[in-house]
């Protein structure tokens, strides 16, 4: 088993696509949505800490698939 | 036609476009007498008809196709193109004796008349013919026009058969089809070398020209979705009670943004008086709609009966050539009063089931409700009042039923529906209940079944009445992301933006899915077709966009108006084409590559598959093998040194399970593809599976 072929290029830690930053483009685009809704988040729930949030944002059944799995990766850090 | 000139020698050669139809115009013109006979396998009927001798011969669609001349499939690019009987572009097709038997009846035939469908496609069908097959024959053909096939229009199209004038219909489909052919031929070849390139086997990747804008309307709705966080808001309602009876309104303001403000208004509200400080009664009257375009019918038919585009587009086809309803590839909304209203009522108050309304709107003025499109060549779509000689199939009988429904119904009267608001105060607090009701079926009678509808009894409250508080609930919500398109959602987005033409969008849409780029009646956009677009936006972008395909369509329609301007459109299209061609040639290897990491991937496949127990720092992933092009699970940190990897099953779509595995903590997956999705632990050292071992 091997992973030859791997360290061409930078893929996204996330899926196979090539990154532009650590992730690739479509990741990237659901990190910045899971940032740009947190203040909303915090404003609905009062105080609502960052890990909490990603927490109850995986679960939601509305919340996209790429944002599922950034938020799954945050929440690991 | 006949009388109008004189007697030649040699008999009138009839070019219909389909069977169907030339054993429809036979039976019209001779009276039901003509014979069907054969010529190399093809029927043909003879008849005399005002005195002339006709011989009426069939095509079965598209005889002819545009091709290049190259036997290489990998060939590109490809500027040279020419119209070939189309089996020989298409294994199958069974053009070839039809022309040959075409081309043998022109040898004795005087005389010519097209009596092809009247839109772009049917002339370019009959141009080609007339063209190819009869010897030059097009430019001095008659021209039959009629929109059904019923006895009485098809006597009148050939009694009025003239000259075909500009051919501007038969120049835009001609063009349309070498626009076509050179983009999508070239895009394609392109893509599908790229792969190649790659080191897969071949494998067609294709694009077009009203293609891509489209998949692009899925790609931009896709990522949108599965980008979507949603945001939380409060919903409340207001339970109230006067005597026994209940009534439950909604609060003023639809969404309430924190938690904090929810209970407040709940608290504020508990235990309070409510009083009704507005009742508003508001009479509504909805117009009868307009009868049916193409487009219009597939989309109430999809509605209505769950029916895909396509379908809609084959039932209508059939019911036209049972002489049941008028041309279906219409753009009309339109319905002049030449269409003979009280003889099509007067002929489906035969049929039981529509006798007492065909009934009734004989008695009154007969003026139906107009819609805003138009169409050069055919009214909008109606029944012919023809009785059905066979019990139409389920499809059929749906679609028939749902076009005589919304014929009779332009011409009911508005119906009426009243509506009742009603407010209720509880302090500076406003709930409100709106319930509506039809008191009044005008057109509704005749399309009930369809209208979606429904009727909600108005509450018995006058202004001023007091109510008991009952309860106030506040429920959480979040937003809904966008909803992706289904087959008649894209298609009203072609129509709207203007792509595509009305025979062709469907099939359009049918091809999105054959290819691979999208699945499911969802139509979930696949990483093959997010990458295509991703590959077209990145180096050949005007085919992702709608602004180049929409130019075309005005220049199409400006040639099919004016008869002229087919040349420099093919001009200006190899040009365009070459400088995108261009990019995709450059950039081969990329594309190639980005082609074959989609090509390995499917619909909502997960790759990303939860943190890396191992090194507790990487994240676990599906990665495939560069050499064996097998998957496994290995670990982000590979590179810095992380050995953490697993095999796995080689088919099937592999989708993360939640929750982490109990007894290792390694990720749980589904994998869903066979006839039930199974459930494993990745880790092939996991101590559940020790035990199952032992
Ligand atoms: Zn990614």
């Amino acid at each position: 088993m091997s992973v030859e072929g791997e360290a061409k290029s930078v893929k996204c830690l996330l899926c196979s696509r090539d990154a532009v930053s650590e992730l690739c483009r479509y990741h990237l685009q659901g990190k910045e949505s899971l940032e740009t809704a947190y203040p909303h988040w915090v404003k609905a729930y009062g105080i609502l800490g960052w890990k909490d949030y990603l927490d109850r944002v995986k679960r939601n059944v509305q919340t996209g698939q790429w944002a599922k799995e950034t938020a799954e990766m945050l929440a690991g850090r | 036609m006949p009388g109008r000139t004189p007697r030649q020698a040699g008999y009138t050669l009839v070019v219909c476009e389909k069977p169907d139809v030339a054993r429809r115009v036979s039976e019209a013109l001779s009276d039901g007498s003509a014979t069907g006979s054969t010529v190399d396998g093809t029927t043909v009927f003879r008849f005399v008809w005002g005195g002339e001798q006709l011989v009426v011969c069939s095509a079965q669609g598209h005889l002819y196709a545009v091709s290049d001349p190259f036997e290489e499939r990998t060939v590109y690019p490809i500027f040279d193109l020419e119209w070939y009987p189309s089996d020989l572009v298409e294994a199958g097709a069974g053009a070839g004796r039809r022309v040959a038997a075409i081309r043998k009846l022109a040898e004795g035939a005087s005389k010519f008349v097209n009596a092809c469908d009247l839109d772009v496609e049917g002339e370019t069908i009959g141009y080609n013919i007339l063209r190819y097959a009869c010897g030059g024959k097009e430019e001095e053909a008659l021209r039959a026009k009629f929109s059904t096939l019923t006895k009485e229009d098809l006597v009148t199209a050939f009694r009025e058969a003239a000259s075909q004038g500009a051919q501007g219909m038969a120049r835009a489909g001609r063009a349309r089809h070498a626009i076509d052919f050179v983009w999508g031929i070239n895009l394609s070849r392109a893509l599908s070398q790229s792969a190649l390139g790659s080191g897969r086997r071949f494998r067609t990747v294709s694009i077009g020209r009203v293609q891509g804008p489209s998949l692009n309307f899925l790609v931009e709705r896709e990522r949108e979705i599965r980008t979507f966080v949603p945001v939380p808001f409060w919903k409340l309602s207001g339970t109230f009670g006067r005597g026994g009876a209940k009534l439950v309104a909604e609060y003023s303001r639809e969404r309430i943004l924190t938690k904090s403000e929810a209970e407040e208004v709940k608290s504020e509200c508990a235990d309070r008086e409510a009083i009704a400080t507005k009742v508003a009664k508001i009479t509504v009257l909805v117009p009868p709609p307009s009868p049916f375009n193409i487009g219009d019918l597939q989309r109430e038919a999809y509605r209505a009966f769950g029916l895909l585009p396509v379908r809609t587009m084959q039932a209508a086809e059939k019911l036209y050539l049972d002489a049941l309803i008028s041309y279906p590839r219409t753009g009309s909304q339109r319905l002049p009063p030449s269409t003979g209203f009280a003889r099509i009522l007067r002929g489906l108050s035969g049929l039981p089931q529509y006798s007492v309304e065909a009934n009734e709107l004989l008695r009154g003025e007969l003026r139906p409700a107009q819609g805003t499109g138009t169409d050069l060549a055919h009214p909008a779509i109606h029944p012919t009042g023809e009785k059905p000689r066979r019990a139409p199939q389920s499809a059929e009988a749906s679609i028939f039923d749902l076009v005589v429904r919304r014929f009779l119904s332009t011409f009911g009267p508005p119906a009426r529906r009243e509506a009742v608001r009603v407010e209720i105060s509880v302090g500076a607090h406003k709930f409100t209940l709106v319930a509506a009701r039809t008191v009044f079926l005008g057109w509704l009678a005749y399309y009930r079944k369809y209208s979606g509808l429904k009727d909600l009894d108005a509450p018995r409250v006058e202004e001023g009445d007091r109510f008991k508080v009952a309860k106030v609930e506040a429920s959480e919500s979040f937003d809904q992301p966008q909803r992706r398109y289904n087959q008649a959602t894209l298609l009203g987005r072609m129509e709207s933006e203007r792509i595509g033409t009305k025979a062709t969008r469907a099939d359009i849409i049918s091809t999105l899915v054959e290819r691979g780029y999208v699945e499911g009646q969802s139509m979930e956009v696949t990483d093959l077709g997010l990458a295509v677009i991703e590959i077209m936006k990145k180096y050949a972008p005007p085919i992702a966009t709608t602004e180049l395909t929409r130019k075309t369509e005005g220049e199409l329609e400006a040639v099919e108006e004016d008869g002229i301007g087919d040349a420099d459109l093919m001009r200006s299209t190899i040009r365009s084409m070459s400088e995108q061609l261009l990019g995709l040639i450059a950039n081969e290897e990329e594309v190639g590559r980005e082609l074959d990491r989609a090509l390995t991937s499917s619909a909502g496949a997960q790759d990303f598959l939860g943190p890396c127990p191992v090194c507790k720092d990487g994240t676990l992933r599906v990665v495939r093998s560069v050499r064996t092009k097998k998957r496994f699970v290995g670990c982000s940190n590979y590179p810095s040194g992380c050995r953490a990897s697993a095999p796995l099953p080689q088919r099937g779509t592999i989708k993360v399970a939640g929750n982490a595995c109990a007894h290792c903590s390694w990720p749980m997956v589904h994998v869903m593809g066979g006839r039930r999705p199974w459930k494993l632990c990745v880790n092939p050292s996991c101590p559940s599976k020790a035990r199952r071992r032992a």
